[in-house]
């Protein structure tokens, strides 16, 4: 038995002295692994794409690039970290809209946009989507629009949580056009489409791949996408655009962001690899396989994006009262 | 007869070489994230899906599902040896497993609980098979208020559990669902208790406060007499359940096989809620029910053979619907994905394959784990060996590290260490802590059930005897506070639930 305590005692020792080992000499960035934080648990859409663009971003890079998820508090727990490392580039992060463009409204969180420095943008595109049951009265958008305004505090939708992407995505169009639904928010997609098959709310919002199959076995019909173009998975589906709210739209991405304070060198290099990365075979596949659009682009356009869906967001979470301004 | 040629194509599947190999690495693994304190199968799963990528389907949904049902089995080891439960589900295994460890019983308890749970499993599988797509359309059925009623249920029947007397139970339930309230409230956004902390804006995380109240402040309280403290020198007969053993699990195995199959319609919730109700269920029929939680085997057996018992159903609406219904099936979810097969209606159809093999696997796959486990069970109870001078110290580091793991997040250890000075005064003061975890993970969820209940109903209770399934639960609610009020009439009051009736 003391063996064994020795044998623990020795590998334990032999992981803690490893960890301690620290690189002191200077050469080219990045000259050790990079961290990336992912501030959601393991398993989901954000940390499945961001463990495929690590896998590339390594190889592009010559070093490895680590996932570390530090999940909680809408990913604002996450970022709160990145705002609090040193700004070597070794630290960044991979993020959803969320943590970027909406919590900051609605959360006292301890960081600002402007401690973040944006880096590229993964992907992009994705529309969340409405869907019915195949016996809704409305057929097209504009159907559904009329319908939900005659009937106003009728009808439910499920969605992933007050205030979060679903819900904000649904009222930026809801609330110019006068639609009154009720939010039911539930735990993620899965559980809200488990209550729209069962009938326990009327209107599923959520993203394209979990309702998918049954839309094609005739369980649900979708009516809405939240994106200005409608969706290549599924064509007959009116977008915002059709609804005359292009500039209402809101779509799902994803992106690389770091610390603000982060050397415009390591910026520029970070930056390359990341957009390179992005359009590596092994991402751009998987990524086209969830629906999703790989884009790679610069800071400034990614700096861009973030910003004006930032300010469109805050008269949204007015409107619903859960802005904390 | 369709069934049975299926299932052989399963099991020709299944029983590919590469496949039972890949079985074999998913239920060690399994095993092993379920025997670390805060290793779950949610993180064991992320760790090894990257490996899958480059498998066949088949292959890669066997092992990952050998994780998860395999996590199943580690997870009262160190409930029964060291009183820290490995998950959820084995919060209530602590109660008599560890009390029967401390007897030198570890070895029968974790033998019952490995046979036990291989029975709750097989079974569970046998039910995915046969019943899964009837399953579905009844899962379907189950919205908020027959979960918010199916709660209430559990909440009462949660008063018969744990050792302290009902007030004392009672007050604990009061202090979790006080607890559970912590975090950002779902419907509103708005953070209550937080005081201004991210930490603790999800909720007080489950791993630490387990963890604390249990692990640490049993370590705490064995300070005080560390010096009687003698390492329990298992012999061979020792290990093994004895005829009585057998013969006073065996009931309790088949009730907490029902209990999980017919619970595991709530997915999500019921590897939890099923332990208790099994508890609960064993501890009332018991001729001793005094002596429940002074180590009695029926403790021990119905509960792990309950929560192994709702695996199969937790994967029904993965197979039959695409929906995850839990954490760890959404990783399953995107395993599917990720090899290009659309989790949906059509499943079976498109992939008869996936759905088959992986069923047959599954019964391998629990085989290979009572295998597994039965030989473990001398080396785990060797662990009582150890000096309680290293055994602590020991304890504590794995449970800093378990800790650290679920979020990364050194504020979570210190948690850990504020739960465990509480939970050593809570039981210095013989109040049973169990209860007030399980009243924590129901908590917000009964919360939540019950507001999104009104939110669709637009604030009108009746929605709570619309629903045919909550009508179900409700009518058991009654019978169960009628069952007592009889007893209670009749002069049969027992000790332990003198003030559970006025509830």
């Amino acid at each position: 038995m003391d063996n064994i305590i020795r044998k623990c005692l020795i590998v334990g020792l032999s992981i803690f002295s490893l960890s301690a080992i620290s690189w002191t000499a200077q050469a080219e960035f990045p000259d050790r692994p990079i961290e990336l934080i992912v501030p959601t648990p393991p398993g989901g859409g954000t940390d499945m794409t961001g463990r495929k663009l690590a896998e590339a971003a390594g190889e592009v890079l010559g070093q490895k690039v680590v996932v570390v998820n530090k999940p909680g508090a809408a990913g604002s727990i996450g970022m709160s970290v990145l705002t609090q490392v040193k700004p070597d580039g070794y630290t960044l992060a991979y993020v959803w809209n969320a943590p970027l463009t909406i919590v900051p409204h609605t959360m006292d969180v301890p960081y600002k946009t402007s401690d973040l420095i944006p880096i590229t943008q993964v992907t992009g595109g994705t529309p969340l989507i409405f869907c019915v049951k195949p016996d809704f009265p409305a057929k097209t958008g504009q159907e559904f629009v009329d319908h939900i305004k005659a009937n106003p505090n009728k009808y439910t939708y499920g969605n992933d949580g007050i205030g979060a992407t679903v819900q904000l995505a649904g009222e930026r169009i809801f609330q110019p056009l006068g639609m009154n639904l009720r939010a039911v928010p539930f735990g993620g997609a899965g559980e809200t489409l488990k209550n729209f098959l069962g009938g326990h709310v009327d209107i599923y919002g959520g993203s394209i791949p979990p309702i998918l199959g049954h839309v094609k076995a005739g369980k649900a019909r979708c009516i809405l996408v939240t994106t200005a173009q409608r969706s290549s998975a599924l064509p007959d589906t009116s977008s915002a655009g059709d609804l005359g709210l292009s500039d209402k739209a809101t779509e799902l991405f994803r992106g690389v962001i770091g610390p603000a304070g982060l050397p415009a060198d390591r910026l520029a290099i970070l930056q390359k690899a990341f957009a390179k990365a992005t359009h590596a075979e092994v991402v751009t596949t998987y990524l086209k396989k969830r629906g999703e659009v790989p884009i790679g682009s610069t800071s400034d356009e990614f700096k861009k994006k973030i910003l004006s869906e930032y300010a469109a967001n805050a008269s949204i979470l007015k409107g619903l009262g859960l802005s904390k301004n | 007869m369709d069934t049975i040629i299926s299932l052989a194509n399963g099991f020709s599947i299944a029983l590919e070489p590469w496949n039972i190999f890949y079985c074999v690495i998913g239920v060690l693994w399994g095993t092993i994230v379920g025997v670390l304190p805060g290793l779950g199968p949610l993180a064991g799963l992320a760790l090894l899906l990257p490996l899958t990528f480059k498998l066949d389907p088949n292959s890669a949904i066997i092992m990952l599902a050998g994780i998860f049902y395999g996590a199943m089995y580690g997870g009262s080891t160190t409930s029964i040896l060291v009183r820290i439960p490995g998950e959820a589900a084995s919060v209530i295994t602590c109660i008599d497993g560890h009390e029967m460890a401390k007897k030198g019983r570890a070895g029968p308890a974790l033998v019952v609980s490995a046979l036990g749970s291989w029975f709750g499993g097989t079974v569970s599988v046998l039910v995915l098979m046969l019943f899964a797509p009837l399953l579905s359309e009844l899962m379907l059925t189950v919205g908020p208020p027959a979960t918010f009623s199916l709660m209430v249920v559990a909440l009462i029947l949660m008063g018969l559990v744990g050792s302290s007397s009902t007030l004392k139970t009672f007050t604990m339930i009061v202090a979790g669902l006080l607890l559970g309230t912590v975090g950002l409230d779902a419907m509103s956004g708005v953070a209550r208790f937080t005081y201004g902390s991210l930490h603790v804006m999800d909720g007080i995380s489950f791993v630490a406060m387990a963890l604390g109240l249990f692990g640490i402040s049993e370590i705490l309280l064995n300070l005080e007499k560390v010096a009687d403290l003698r390492p329990i020198k298992p012999t061979f007969k020792s290990l093994t359940p004895t005829f009585k053993d057998i013969k006073d699990s065996a009931p309790a195995v088949g009730r907490g096989t029902v209990i999980g199959c017919l619970f595991g319609i709530v997915p999500g919730i019921s590897h939890v809620i099923s332990t208790f109700v099994s508890y609960a269920l064993e501890k009332k029929l018991s001729k001793f029910p005094e002596e429940f939680g002074t180590g009695r085997i029926e403790g021990v057996a119905g509960p792990e053979t309950a929560n192994n018992a709702t695996t199969g159903s937790s994967m029904i609406p993965l197979l039959v619907l695409g929906i995850p219904s839990i954490p760890a099936t959404a990783i399953l979810l995107s395993a599917l994905m990720i090899h290009g097969i659309e989790p949906g209606p059509q499943l079976i159809n498109d992939h008869p394959g996936v759905f088959w093999g992986l069923i047959a696997s599954m019964y391998i796959g629990n085989l290979i784990l009572v295998i597994l486990n039965l030989p473990l069970v001398g080396l785990f109870v060797n662990l009582l060996r150890i000096p309680y001078g290293y055994l602590a110290p020991l304890v504590i580091v794995i449970s800093v590290v378990g800790v650290y793991t679920v979020n990364a997040s050194a504020y979570e250890i210190w948690l850990m260490a504020i739960f465990g000075v509480l939970g050593y005064f809570l039981r210095k003061m013989k109040f049973d802590v169990a209860p007030l975890l399980l009243a924590v993970i129901l908590g917000d969820r009964i919360e939540l059930a019950f507001r999104r209940s009104l939110t669709i109903s637009d604030g009108d209770f009746s929605i709570f005897i619309e629903s045919t399934s909550s009508v179900v639960f409700l009518c058991v609610l009654v019978i169960i506070i009628m069952l007592q009020l009889l007893a209670w009439l009749l002069g049969y009051r027992k000790k332990d639930f003198e003030d559970g009736d006025a509830n």
